[in-house]
């Protein structure tokens, strides 16, 4: 059996609430078997997108194509995909069994069949003896697991998850998520997950796509937006970045903080302004004279694994992440290596990240859960 | 510690024992007593057995009342149904207007039905410029029974309306995710789902209609006259009454409270919504 390169394919996709556009001119695709994720902080239209796909929400235009059909205009009940909805929607009606059997008995699939099909998703979602038990007298890990069983036992072609661990603590977080991505490659269905927290993304996706104000800022592998990313917002959203304006001397040669460094990026024209990335684990601090740039510690905090120190450069802050611990007030270099560097052209985010001094943990902690989970 | 706790509660709800005591379980037991004693005072089970004579009332009353309510259930689902999925603006405005007539006393409402239905009234009175001859409107079945779904069609939608609003549309999205189309996702998500309120809503229709007295009167016939009727009659126009009427009301509240632990069964599977 071959592999379809557009399982499903948004074209030109535009959802308007209330004349406030959710989804701006979106286009995307998604392969067959692919474990896609749609990462974005809230209101960034990922969830709109998922119930686009979903048909829950008919765009205002643009196309849905399933495999190279339009389905634009398919009620939800008759589209091969399902849903896992945020606070899994079991029905509170009906038990275990019931609500898993759900879908095959709307579809009038003989009992015989159903109860075997049952058993055998009870089995791949761990919950095997559960059958009798009230919906209301599971755990949200167990609810959690019935409400996979509940739209994987129809067979979908597409699974589509909605922010299916947000309401679960850490630990059965971190659990679900590999547990997601074994169902997954044992199902060989495409799963498009949406999230907004980029560890998960990162870990279990295929490809991850960024969005941000209705728009895909990135599409990529994990690896590939984490090292490679295209603009200012993904490079912040996306772990920890120092984003400093600089130029482009040359091919392989940019220009910060009126220091020459080299770099592995070409492409760009001679004297171009471009935002630089340098990621704060790949930067080294070197005793005063041995770095290319001079700085003072400002701050250093203990993370754990490593330390995270704050240094100020030239009015501009550095996070750097080192094992060594250095006292603040110490006067350093910094040593940026070429592959530490990253380039990226100038976008409209320029200038609204990559710089620490406004940096405080607690308005972290406020705006993102999981930072401390980060290497 | 616990000792002081425990006190505390009890004092605490002391004023409503009491209360309830007063009100509900003395009364409730004066009506034993009448029922079971002659005018002299002395027990006897005569006032019981006398009541075969009320057999046809009882049997009335209750088929009136069944008929009643199960038109209302069927005028009150869809309108509670339909007003769930409005806005909240709309919601709010449509509850106004099911509520308004409840401002208005029981009496006041059934009579005005009378200025409808009679003879001159509002009804035959436009029948009559279309040269249609007058219709006997009022003093029949039909109009104690419209009389008890108009009185009571409240308390139909309220319940029903409460827990279809509270359904999570999520819930709904799930059942057309699984492929059920509006009928299947009616059938076997909603109705489901809503089953504790029509319960609700069918014991307090049923209930008061089965029991009422005035809306017989004014709009029926002295042959539509239920067991409410009987009681008030008895008490009012009679001497010693009050022992029959007591043995009728004992009999009445057994119907009513077998009615209710029926419907109950019902409910059992789902929870929330109940009134009794």
């Amino acid at each position: 059996m071959e592999k379809n390169n557009k399982l499903i394919e948004l074209k030109n996709i535009v959802v308007e609430f209330d004349g406030e556009r959710v989804i701006d001119d979106m286009s995307l695709y998604i392969g067959d078997g692919e474990f896609v994720t749609l990462l974005g902080c809230s209101g960034c239209g990922k969830t709109t997108t998922l119930r686009v796909i979903a048909g829950f929400i008919q765009p205002q235009s643009g196309e849905v194509f399933f495999d190279s059909k339009n389905i634009n205009g398919v009620p939800p009940y008759k589209r091969s995909v399902n849903t896992i909805f945020q606070r899994y929607a079991l029905f509170p009606n009906y038990n275990v069994y019931d609500n898993i059997a759900f879908g095959l008995r709307v579809n009038k699939v003989p009992e015989k069949e159903i109860e075997q099909r049952v058993s055998e998703m009870l089995k791949l979602v761990n919950l095997q003896g559960f059958e009798k038990r009230s919906i209301t007298k599971l755990s949200g890990g167990q609810q959690q697991r019935v409400a996979i069983a509940r739209a994987v036992i129809n067979r979908p072609k597409v699974l589509l998850l909605d922010e299916p661990l947000a309401a679960l603590d850490l630990k059965l977080r971190k659990d679900m998520q590999k547990e997601l991505k074994n169902i997954q490659r044992q199902l060989g269905i495409t799963f498009i997950y949406v999230t907004h927290d980029q560890e998960e993304a990162l870990s279990m996706s295929d490809t991850v796509v960024v969005m941000h104000e209705g728009k895909i800022q990135q599409i990529g592998k994990p690896v590939d937006i984490y090292n490679e990313p295209k603009n200012a917002f993904v490079a912040d959203f996306i772990g920890e970045s120092n984003i400093i304006d600089g130029v482009m001397e040359d091919d392989f040669k940019v220009k910060l903080d009126g220091k020459s460094f080299e770099c592995l990026d070409k492409g760009f024209a001679k004297g171009e302004p471009v935002d630089v990335v340098i990621r704060p684990e790949d930067v080294d601090i070197v005793p005063a004279g041995q770095g290319m740039l001079r700085g003072v510690i400002k701050s250093v905090t203990f993370r754990g694994v490593h330390f995270e120190i704050l240094i100020d450069v030239q009015d501009f802050m550095w996070m750097i992440q080192t094992t060594d611990e250095y006292k603040e007030g110490q006067e350093v270099d910094l040593k940026i290596d070429p592959d530490a560097i990253h380039i990226m052209k100038k976008s409209k985010y320029s200038g609204q990240f990559g710089d620490y001094s406004t940096y405080s943990d607690e308005m972290d902690a406020l705006s993102e859960i999981t930072e401390e989970d980060e290497e | 510690m616990n000792r002081k706790a425990n006190i505390r509660q009890v004092l605490l709800n002391a004023p409503y024992t009491l209360w309830a005591a007063i009100f509900v379980v003395v009364p409730l037991l004066f009506v034993a007593y009448y029922a079971f004693t002659d005018s002299g005072g002395n027990f006897t089970l005569e006032n019981l057995s006398n009541l075969s004579r009320y057999a046809n009332v009882f049997k009335k009353s209750l088929l009136y009342s069944v008929i009643a309510t199960i038109i209302t259930l069927f005028i009150a689902y869809p309108f509670a149904y339909f007003m769930s999925k409005r806005s909240a603006n709309v919601q709010r405005v449509q509850m106004m207007l099911v509520m308004l007539p409840m401002w208005m006393n029981l009496l006041i409402r059934t009579y005005s039905w009378t200025l409808i239905l009679e003879r001159n009234g509002i009804i035959n009175n436009f029948l009559e410029l279309f040269g249609i001859e007058p219709l006997k409107l009022i003093g029949t079945p039909g109009a104690v029974i419209l009389g008890m779904i108009y009185n009571y069609l409240p308390y139909m939608i309220l319940p029903i309306y409460t827990v279809l609003s509270k359904i999570d549309v999520s819930i709904l999205e799930a059942a057309e995710d699984l492929g059920c189309n509006s009928f299947n996702k009616f059938r076997r998500v909603v109705l489901p789902l809503s089953i504790s309120g029509v319960v609700s809503g069918i014991v307090m229709v049923f209930v008061p209609s089965v029991s009422t007295f005035y809306i017989s009167q004014k709009l029926g016939s002295e042959s539509e006259w239920l067991i409410g009727d009987n009681i008030e009659y008895l008490i009012k126009s009679t001497t010693d009454g009050m022992n029959v009427a007591a043995a009728l009301s004992l009999v009445l509240m057994i119907i009513i409270l077998a009615s209710m632990a029926i419907m109950n069964r019902f409910a059992d599977s789902s929870d929330g919504g109940m009134i009794v």
